[in-house]
Parts: structure tokens; sequence; C-alpha cells
């Protein structure tokens, strides 16, 4: 175990009742990285992240936080991570900058409320009542409960699960000013997108596992089939069945889109319009894309992220 | 370090308490609007004011002259009316008793639904009757048997006010415990609020210390209130010393602050919490002599109550409040309180889940 981990997991277990949540999980993150943890929801994310953050106490396993063991150095710990969590845990007549204050008093050391007021945007929040805020604020103070100390490390679960795309890119920018900071960021979600902007490296989880661990580039590039073709219809789709059997390839149909991998571009892509041509199909369009982080998911598991 | 924490603490929560309007409400308000209400409705001490519904049919009596005077006498006042009036009020229901005379002779009609007013009323008119008859006979008034009120422990009497006053703080500390605190904590753990906090260099003892400390000031003000009510709209003021008083109003606050985390921790959701605390809550208020004597309720019961905490708490209040007791003079039902706080503080540590 060296020091230049942020994170260092080994084997980590965890199981309630005769649920295996997590099954053997390997897990390092370098310090100043950020770092994303993908997969659907029961994929083991969140008792992973609580695991990490102390919250729950594995079956078995190594974990260490900054160099530090959470068994004897836990106040030690605790006042260098900065954690968010997805609900908003405060009571509803709690104030803005009152919260701010509140948590800032539980560490040696904070951040004075106006400067992360202005980091989030909450300036003329402050006096509003918790309960008052829109969701896009509510989880912007959450994060400026989890930097009051002005964190080395910070987790973020699903930061911005349920938020219009405006609220989503403001909290993508603060992760990546945070990234500019030096600090290490570990966040779940299951948008793939945001994945691909935010992540440095990203770790694709599914039941209780890390299946591929990799830069979003290096995950998409190590894909059989990089590209994707998808073939559009109005009105209603033709039945799939005759055209798969003739192509010899899986199609994903999803209503009036169908999406064939390409293994090899140009020679797929040849065979893709002869069967259309020869079959009459009435496709509308035709696109060929490059795979995301949910094709390499999906190519993973056989499954879809939000499944 | 931690000192600093735990005042921060305290502070934010004496200033969220006070932006809850409910719960200023039922724990700051609450007693003061049942001081005033019950004690003004119940509160019989003195009998000026009554009045007495009278509908004569037929001639008048001397008699009836006699009664009218010795009514008076006694604080009753004679209300007369015709029968049709007196028949509408009657049915309106508000009446307690109605009298109805007819040549020297009546008959008093009770409402059954108001058998303690009518009561009173009784009493002092067959009083006045005995009075009328005699002077009626140019006799002397007859004797009555002399009354002397006093409370039960035989220090001063009081109006009912000053029976309910301690009952009403007792009924305020159940409420801060099993409404106030076991609430908050359910809540709290649902919204995942403690595990939150469980993230930060917070200690867990001294969050739940401030907590504590919170709800023993709140008590404290309620208390005061509660007093400063009693003694300027009815006059009656702690008989005893107020620093006892206080002591064993924190005590009961100790010993209901820790059933609330106690019932808390067997319920996942407020919905469920709410149900628990009910149960816990209305069989303790009816059982334990907060608005009225258990006197008259069957030996068992009485038995039984003087189990639950609530009813030595009382009567340890009412003792230092209305008859001046001390500490010593208290020391059973003192026991008995600490014996419950010990056993319940126990199990709430035992049973307490941070995260």
């Amino acid at each position: 175990m060296t020091d230049s981990w942020a994170i260092e997991a080994v084997g980590l277990r965890k199981s309630f009742r005769d649920v295996q949540a997590v099954r053997g999980l390997d897990l390092q993150v370098v310090r100043g990285e950020v770092f994303g943890l993908l997969g659907p929801n029961g994929a083991g994310k969140t008792t992973t992240l609580e695991m990490l953050e102390g919250l729950v106490r594995p079956d078995s396993g190594e974990i260490r936080i900054l160099g530090l063991d959470w068994r004897d150095r836990g106040s030690a710990i605790r006042t260098r991570i900065g954690v968010q969590f997805q609900s908003t845990e405060l009571d509803d007549k709690v104030k803005v900058r009152e919260a701010l204050e509140m948590f800032g008093s539980f560490y040696p050391r904070a951040r004075a409320p106006a400067e992360l007021l202005r980091l989030l945007h909450l300036e003329d929040k402050a006096e509003a009542y918790q309960l008052r805020l829109s969701g896009g604020q509510r989880q912007r103070l959450a994060l400026g409960l989890a930097l009051v100390n002005d964190p080395e490390l910070v987790f973020l679960d699903e930061p911005t699960t349920g938020l219009d795309p405006q609220a989503r890119q403001g909290l993508w920018e603060i992760v990546r000013q945070l990234k500019s900071e030096g600090r290490t960021v570990l966040l779940t979600t299951h948008y793939m997108e945001e994945a691909e902007v935010l992540c440095d490296r990203v770790g694709i989880m599914d039941r209780g596992q890390i299946l591929q661990l990799g830069t979003p580039r290096e995950l998409i590039a190590g894909l059989q089939q990089p590209s994707i073709a998808e073939i559009e219809f109005v009105g209603s789709a033709p039945d799939v069945g005759p055209f798969a059997a003739r192509l010899g390839k899986p199609i994903e149909a999803k209503g009036l889109v169908w999406a064939v991998p390409l293994a090899d571009a140009k020679r797929d892509l040849q065979s893709l319009l002869i069967c259309i041509e020869a079959l009459n199909l009435p496709m509308q369009q035709l696109h060929v894309r490059r795979a995301s982080l949910e094709d390499v998911f999906l190519q993973l598991t056989g499954r879809s992220l939000r499944d | 370090m931690n000192l600093r924490i735990f005042f921060a603490q305290l502070k934010m929560g004496l200033i969220l308490y006070t932006r809850v309007p409910a719960a200023v409400f039922w724990i700051i308000a609450f007693p003061m609007v049942m001081l005033l209400g019950l004690g003004t409705v119940l509160g019989d001490s003195d009998t000026g004011g009554r009045k007495l519904v009278w509908v004569q049919s037929g001639s008048r009596s001397p008699v009836d002259a006699a009664l009218t005077r010795a009514l008076a006498e006694r604080g009753t006042v004679v209300d007369s009316v015709s029968p049709t009036d007196g028949e509408a009020r009657w049915k309106g229901g508000k009446l307690p008793a109605l009298l109805e005379g007819s040549d020297g002779h009546y008959s008093l009609r009770v409402n059954s639904y108001l058998v303690g007013q009518a009561m009173q009323t009784e009493a002092a008119l067959q009083e006045a009757f005995l009075v009328a008859q005699a002077r009626a006979q140019g006799l002397a008034d007859p004797a009555r048997v002399p009354v002397v009120m006093s409370s039960p422990g035989g220090h001063r009497g009081g109006p009912y006010a000053a029976f309910l006053l301690p009952g009403l703080l007792g009924l305020n500390v159940l409420m801060i415990g099993v409404f106030s605190t076991g609430i908050v904590d359910v809540t709290l753990r649902a919204k995942g609020g403690y595990k939150r906090l469980a993230t930060t260099p917070l200690p867990r003892f001294v969050y739940l210390g401030a907590q504590l400390a919170v709800r023993l000031i709140v008590v404290l003000i309620a208390a005061a209130l509660l007093l400063l009510v009693g003694a300027v709209v009815f006059g009656i003021h702690n008989q005893g010393n107020y620093l006892n008083l206080a002591l064993v109003q924190l005590l009961g606050a100790a010993c209901f602050i820790s059933l609330g985390y106690v019932l808390a921790s067997f319920a996942q959701t407020p919905e469920v919490y709410s149900g628990i605390a009910n149960l816990t809550f209305l069989p303790l208020m009816l059982l334990s002599g907060v608005y009225f004597s258990l006197d008259d309720a069957p030996n068992w019961l009485q038995r039984l109550a003087d189990l639950l905490p609530l009813t030595p708490l009382l009567r340890v209040l009412r003792g230092i409040f209305n008859d001046g007791a001390g500490l010593p003079d208290e020391w059973s039902g003192i026991a008995i309180v600490a014996a419950w706080t010990a056993a319940l503080f126990a199990l709430a540590s035992r049973r307490f889940k941070w995260v």
C-alpha cells in the first residue's frame, strides 16, 4: 500500500442477510483524479461508497483512505474527506448559511460560508430555508456541505440525478473546478455521458463487482464493435426477425430505431446496406456513431444501464 | 473543541425549535391554554355568579319569595322564565338543571349530560329550600356541616387550577419526550441525516448531549411560563422550593426523553412512530391523573397506574407545588421515577443506532 493512492481497496465483500451486495471488489483511485463508479441500480455502488466512507464495515477486505485505515484513524480520515449524499438529510427549517456554518463547526478548520456560497452560486439563497430550495440548489448546498472542510477527497453519490440539463452543466463545472484545485473526486452515476465528460477513469460495476476499469476512451476502444449503426423508421418499424437472420448479427430494436454494432465498419456497413436493399425496408435514416460507455456496459453485461 | 461544537449545536437546536410552530404550540403554549381553559371552566372555588333557571306555573306561594332570597344569599341568581321559554332552553341542551315550581311544590330537572355542574346547583337549591321552609315557619336557619377547603397535603386550599397545574407540568415532559424527541430521531434516521453526520468528525455524544440540553431548556421555559400564568390568572403559587420543583421536572424530562428514544428505536418511519407514540401517550395521560384524580377507578387500575412513571411524577410535583413538600418527603415517588429513568436510559443507549 503506497501513499500515492487516495483510495485503495482490496477484496471488499459485504452481504446483507442473504444478499451479496459487494463480492470481492478491488479499487485504486489516484490522488487528483476524478474517478467514476458506473452501474445500474442495485449494482452495489452505494454499498461500496458507504464502505469507503466508513459508514459500513466490510465483511472482509482492506480499505485505505489517504493512506489511513478506518479502524484506527477514523477521526483523522473524517476531517480530510467530504461526502455528498443523494437525498437531502437536513432539517427543513435550516437556512443555507446556517447549514454551512453548522457543518463548518464540526471541523478544526472550515471554509468561510461566504466563499462557499459564491462557489455554489447560492449567494442570494443564503437566508432561505433548505426546504424552499429547488432541486439543483439543494444539490449544490449538499455539495457545499461536502466541501466545507476543504477536503482532499470528495465522494459524490449521483450528484446530478434528477437535475435539469442546465443544473447538471453547473454541477459539472464545479466538479471540474474541484479537480483543478487538486482534489480527488469519486463519483457514482448512471449517466454515461456524465462519466465520459467528467471522469479521468471509470469502473463499470455490476452485481457487486467491477467488470472493467480504465479511461472512457480505453474502454470504448477496447470494444469488439466500436461503432454502432442506427436504422431509423417513421410510423412503424417492420419485424426485426428476418433482418437479423439475414445479417447474422444481434440487433437491439428500440421502438423505431434498430441499433447494429459494427466490428469492421466498412465491411459490416456494406452487408447492412445489402440486407436493407434485399428486404426493401422502409428506412427513413441511417446513422453511424462511435460507441459510448453505454454500449460498453451493454456489451459487458448484456443489459442496458437503465433497465 | 467538543465544547465549541456542543454550544453551536445547542444554539442551532434552540433556533430550529422556534421555527416549528407546531412544536412551540404543543410544548410551550398548549399547557398554558389548558390551564386557562380548564382552570376557568372547571374552577368552582367561589360560588358567585351561578344561575338557576326557574319556571313558575300556577300562583306564587310565600315560600317562593323566601326561596329566592335564600338562593340569592348563597350566590345563586334566579332567572325566572315562562314555561315555553324554559322548555326551549332545556331543549337547547346547555342547561345543567331546570327548576319547576307550581303552587309551592318544586321539582328539579337535572341534565344527565351535565351532572357535575347540576350537582352544585342542586346542593345550593336544597340548602336554600331548607332555609326557606324554616323561615316560613318562623324557625331559625338550619345548621349546616362546616366545610374546610384544603388540598390533600393539608397545606392550603386551592382552586382546580392548583390541582391541574402540576399535572400539566408532568404532561409537558411526557409530550416533549414522546412527541418532540422520538419523532425527530426517527425522521433524521429515515432521511439519512445521522449517516451524513457520521461522515463528519462530530462526536455522537456531543450531538446527543446538545439534543438533550435543548429539550431541558425548553421544558424549563414552558414550566416557567405555566407558573407565571398560574400566579397571574389564578393566584396560585408554588408552595415548595423552586429548585426542588425544577429538579423533579428535569428528572421527569430525562425519563420521558429516554422513553422517546426507546420508542423511536422500534420504528423505521415517522408514520409507524406516530402510531407507537400515540399508543404510549394516551394511556399514560389518561391513567396518571393529569386532569382528574383516579380515586374512583377500579383498584387494579390504580395499582397499575402507580407503576407507570407519570403517576409518581405527578404525585411528587403536586406534593411540592401544592403542599410545599421537600424532596425527602417525596422520596418514594422520586425513587420510582429515577428507576424508570435509569432503565429507559440504559435501554435507549443500547438500542440507539447512529447509522
